[in-house]
């Protein structure tokens, strides 16, 4: 049997919610930038610890922050990936008072942070704009490249599920 | 070396004439040229013929090019067929519906405009009928004509948006998709409109319906097509409330425990499979 369970995306305008899913759904990326409206609803099944976890996404349109979002769409998330975009530091510099806002509303939910686009730096650049962020835990992602996205959702849902 | 300034002079007085003309003609030349190069006069000169050219399209367009457009239209319809049927088919067979919809709606309007009139014995029986079963004279006449039918029914987790159970008669969408869409809809209205306690409790579209229950913790969306008519939602609320009370509660025994989906979704088929045969 598979269990159900709502992931939420959020973070600020055009850090690449929509394409991280895009990727992770269906392996495709594009360059185009259409921001979401409202929210957009995707869903992919996946395999984890032997168990058939069906996720139902929901692509949140980007807010510089998140009390700006109706509560509604985030309630009942069982789990968060909060993106920035690593070049733009906009998107990081309130992030620690972002992800405890969150961490608010839903206690009990797994949060996971992912530093996206890493692709336009080089490794080192990533790194030390990472090292400058403090926070115990990041995730680089490039939804263009398709890096460690399937592996973000997937760390995710194992924490949901544990 | 005399005769040289004395021969100029004569040069002089010979081609006077033939000078001031080639200057004349030099600097109106070299008006031209400025005329021509640059643009701001060129424009000056050349709008008005261009303005006068347009007009005389504009107007004449229909005249000059008409037939060869129709002629190219009705030979690409003719050498496309198929497509064209696809592409239009969606349209008009919407448009149809939505056509026969208001030409009914009118329908009946205008019977309880007759009705009205009519002080028939037989006007009084669907009068009085009408009046027992609180439905307006023309609902009761025009729902025999195009039935409603429940199409779908959603049990939906409030706030994750998560299906705990699900009917449908042709399963053809997305139904996780659906119910994570409904809810986010409901949220969005809710969240936007109502400010308050107030709860979303249809949608309308085209000449489909969704009525909306809402449970403590979960709520129903039934979508319906035809003539929805109140005996019908009164069916609904009163099955949706049995549905509730008997299955739900049972299914979700713990508070925290997961539902058990298949088990929902086959009762529902019970509750509703023979729904819409029932004889009202
Ligand atoms: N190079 C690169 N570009 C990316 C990446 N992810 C997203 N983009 C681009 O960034 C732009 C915005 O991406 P979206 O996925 O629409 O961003 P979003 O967060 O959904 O934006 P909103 O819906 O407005 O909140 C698009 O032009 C994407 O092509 C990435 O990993 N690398
Ligand atoms: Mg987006």
């Amino acid at each position: 049997m598979s269990i159900s369970k709502k992931v939420i995306l959020v973070g600020h305008f055009g850090v690449g919610k929509t394409s991280l899913i895009r990727q992770f759904v269906h392996q495709k990326f594009s360059d185009e930038y259409l921001t979401t409206i409202g929210v957009k609803i995707d869903k992919k099944e996946l395999q984890v610890d032997g168990m058939d976890v069906t996720l139902i996404i929901w692509d949140i349109a980007g807010e510089t922050e998140q009390n700006k979002v109706p509560a509604s769409y985030q309630l009942g998330a069982h789990g968060v990936l909060y993106v920035f975009d690593i070049t733009r530091p906009s998107t990081y510099q309130n992030l620690h008072e972002q992800v405890n806002h969150m961490q608010g509303l839903l206690p009990n939910a797994p949060i996971q942070i992912l530093a996206n686009k890493t692709d336009l730096l080089t490794p080192e650049e990533c790194e030390s704009i990472l090292g400058g962020i403090d926070f115990q835990e990041v995730h680089q992602t490039s939804a263009k490249t398709g890096l460690n996205v399937e592996e973000a959702f997937r760390l995710l849902t194992k924490a949901i599920v544990s | 070396m005399e005769k040289k300034p004395l021969f100029d002079k004569l040069r002089t007085i010979l081609l006077e004439q033939d000078w001031e003309e080639r200057k004349e003609l030099a600097e109106k030349l070299e008006d031209l040229d400025d005329q021509l190069n640059s643009r701001d006069r060129l424009e000056e000169k050349v709008q008005p013929i261009l303005q006068d050219q347009q007009e005389h399209f504009k107007n004449n367009f229909p005249k000059l090019f008409g037939p060869q457009i129709t002629e190219t239209i009705s030979k690409q319809i003719k050498d496309s067929q198929d497509e064209v049927v696809e592409a239009l088919y969606p349209i008009i067979g919407r448009m149809i519906k939505k056509y026969i919809a208001s030409e009914i709606q009118k329908l009946s309007e205008k019977v309880d405009a007759q009705m009205e009139l009519a002080f028939s014995w037989e006007g009084w029986k669907v009068r009085i009928k009408a009046w027992i079963s609180g439905t307006p004279q023309s609902e009761a006449m025009m729902s025999q004509l195009i039935d409603p039918k429940i199409e779908e029914i959603f049990i939906i987790e409030k706030n994750s948006g998560l299906l705990m159970g699900s009917f449908s008669k042709n399963q053809t969408v997305d139904q996780d998709m659906i119910a994570g869409m409904l809810t986010a809809i409901k949220a969005f209205v809710e969240d936007a409109f109502a400010g308050g306690e107030q709860e979303l409790d249809s949608i309308d579209y085209d000449n489909f319906k969704i009525v909306v229950k809402s449970f403590n913790s979960f709520f129903i969306a039934i979508v319906a097509s035809g003539g929805m008519n109140a005996a019908f939602k009164d069916r609904i609320d009163s099955t949706v409330l049995e549905f509730a009370d008997k299955v739900l509660r049972k299914a979700r025994k713990g508070d925290d425990e997961e539902v058990d989906q298949k088990q929902i979704s086959g009762s529902l088929e019970e509750y509703f499979n023979d729904f819409d045969n029932v004889d009202q």
